[in-house]
């Protein structure tokens, strides 16, 4: 039986084959790419057109939307079909744990809307010369809003189906109300009481609280307190994950 | 130490019970095929053996190792070739057997040493670099079984690994497939094809609802059914009423027409041959061949799922090598 440290580096090593092979199969085909890059593009038209706020104060809300979406939503794709072809058996069959499948699977929707993020953040920034304040505080909110969302949507992926538009049904009636609660498009100061409750349980406030203090300083929570409760959510989300996996090997 | 230990092997899906309490051992480096009709549970004790599905009670071993409690050491030890042809088809030939050597925990030599290796067995290092998608249906079996072998397994699982296949295909699994039998690799084989089982086997196991029907070598079970037992004749003409005639001939448990032949089910074969050429000389008939044949595997098989195989039913199955 291996011991404590080999069993994580074999738990490592295999997420990160799992990672690599993922991004070369699902993430860095052409069509994903384009589209991908452009939907930030799009949904700041969506949201610029016919505003008066100056175009750089939108950056950190739709750099929020990009990675949420950017993140979450290859992996509710390719497990299901992964399952109908019957590759996801061969995960299941080698020596490596459901932890390091999740995470495996996470880590390349991470690494992917990391670089969408940083991408759309470089071309806001030309494009508006707007600055950033705390380099780290992005970086880092871009690195964990990405891991917590892609191992969202992983999560979502292990509800037992071959059927991709059951699991997105599913993603999609958790994703998009996040949207409207996460002070993103309505600041969580002008919520009412219940709607300031509610916003507290999404992780997606504390990535754009993070997100906006980089950009302007400005925060609800303060880069510390975001950063723990973004962290608290990703562990969660992976071992819910694990578990849920766990128990779909009927 | 056995290669596989199952005990009491049990797999429940809400009141269904897929497997009921199998036990059986597989030595080191024994071929041991496992048929069974559809629905008899084969996929089921296989997922369970590879720690794809969970147990719901009961144990299995693969060299000692528990797959529920030391599933990593058991599964490193294993090969599995599923009955799909599951691969990656956007990846090369060559990326699949890296990306399975990597979550077998291998080095970077070894794993582009193996991957070479059996590229060439299963000729297809020449395409290595083309994805998977555009191989044929024996190219992508070949490197389905190839993945299954990335890590040098002691024992393989194979499930149906040459159906529907080209005779190129089917060759090469055949002579690789025997190759590692030599090397003392333990097979645990499923096939539909029986006579496949029966010249590659050392032992065959057969499920039936769940349960095990039987397990022995395969000629040792065909000898427990001595009643399939066969006189196939063939006559120069053939008589209206002949196929009746042969049905009143004394020790006849069954009368079945093959083409130009006909085929006599006994338990006694010389008293049909006596009784047969008694026969011929009554009607003028002039027999131009005669053999006398034991019962298939595929006989044994179909008696043993209950699934009609045209004789009579035979009572009192319950002798050696029957479980």
């Amino acid at each position: 039986m291996p011991g404590l440290l080999e069993e994580i580096s074999y738990d490592l090593g295999a997420a990160w084959a799992i990672a690599r092979k993922d991004m070369k199969i699902y993430y860095l085909k052409p069509s994903i790419l384009v589209s991908s890059l452009l939907f930030p593009f799009v949904m700041f038209l969506a949201f610029a057109i016919g505003r008066n706020a100056p175009p750089g104060t939108l950056i950190p809300g739709l750099l929020a939307i990009t990675l949420l979406f950017s993140a979450s939503s290859i992996e509710p794709v390719s497990i299901p079909i992964e399952r109908r072809t019957k590759t996801f058996d061969r995960l299941l069959s080698a020596p490596v744990s459901v932890r390091a499948i999740v995470l495996g699977a996470s880590l390349s929707g991470a690494i992917f809307a990391s670089a969408i993020g940083v991408a759309t953040t470089a071309i806001g920034l030309v494009a508006f010369r707007t600055g950033i304040l705390h380099i780290v505080a992005l970086l880092t909110g871009i690195a964990l809003t990405s891991l917590c969302f892609s191992t969202m949507g992983t999560l979502f992926a292990a509800y037992r189906t071959e059927n991709v538009g059951e699991v997105m049904s599913l993603l999609n009636l958790v994703r998009l109300p996040l949207l409207f609660i996460s002070g993103v498009f309505i600041p969580i100061a002008s919520m009412p009481a219940w709607g300031q409750s509610i916003a507290l349980l999404s992780p997606l406030t504390y990535a754009h609280d993070l997100i906006l203090f980089a950009f302007d300083g400005t925060t609800l929570f303060g880069p510390v307190a975001d950063t723990a409760v973004l962290v608290l959510a990703l562990i969660i989300f992976q071992a819910a994950g694990a578990l849920l996996y766990q128990r779909s090997r009927e | 130490m056995d290669a596989i230990e199952v005990i009491g092997l049990t797999k429940r899906f809400g009141d269904n019970i897929a497997v009921n309490g199998i036990r059986f051992r597989v030595g080191e480096g024994e071929t041991f095929g496992f048929l069974g009709p559809n629905g008899a549970g084969k996929t089921t004790t296989i997922r369970m053996l590879t720690g794809m599905t969970r147990i719901t009670s009961g144990h299995a071993l693969i060299h000692g190792h528990d797959i529920v409690r030391d599933t990593l050491a058991a599964k490193q030890l294993m090969g599995i070739v599923s009955e799909t042809s599951n691969v990656y088809d956007e990846l090369s030939a060559w990326d699949n057997l890296i990306f399975t050597g990597r979550i077998y925990h291998l080095g970077k030599a070894e794993i582009q040493r193996n991957a070479r290796d059996l590229l060439e067995t299963f000729d297809l290092y020449e395409r290595r670099h083309e994805p998977a998608e555009a191989f044929s249906k024996g190219m992508k079996r070949r490197l389905t079984l190839a993945m299954g072998l990335v890590n040098r397994p002691r024992v393989l699982f194979l499930d149906e690994p040459t159906s529907g296949l080209d005779v190129q295909s089917r060759r090469i699994i055949r002579d690789v497939v025997q190759d590692l039998a030599q090397k003392n690799v333990t097979i645990f084989l499923t096939t539909h094809d029986i006579e496949e089982a029966n010249v590659t086997c050392d032992r065959v196991a057969i499920i039936n609802r769940g349960t095990i029907a039987a397990i022995d070598a395969p000629e040792k079970l065909k000898q427990t059914f001595e009643s399939l037992q066969s006189v196939e004749v063939s006559f120069d003409t053939t008589k209206p009423g002949l196929l009746e005639a042969l049905r009143t001939l004394p020790q006849v448990n069954e009368v079945r027409k093959e083409g130009d032949k006909f085929r006599l089910y006994t338990a006694d074969p010389p008293e049909v041959l006596g009784s047969l050429c008694v026969l011929a000389k009554e009607q003028n008939l002039r027999p131009i061949s005669v053999t006398t044949r034991g019962p298939s595997l595929e006989e044994v098989f179909i008696r043993l799922t209950g699934l009609s195989v045209g004789t009579k039913k035979e009572t009192g199955e319950a002798d050696a090598g029957l479980a």
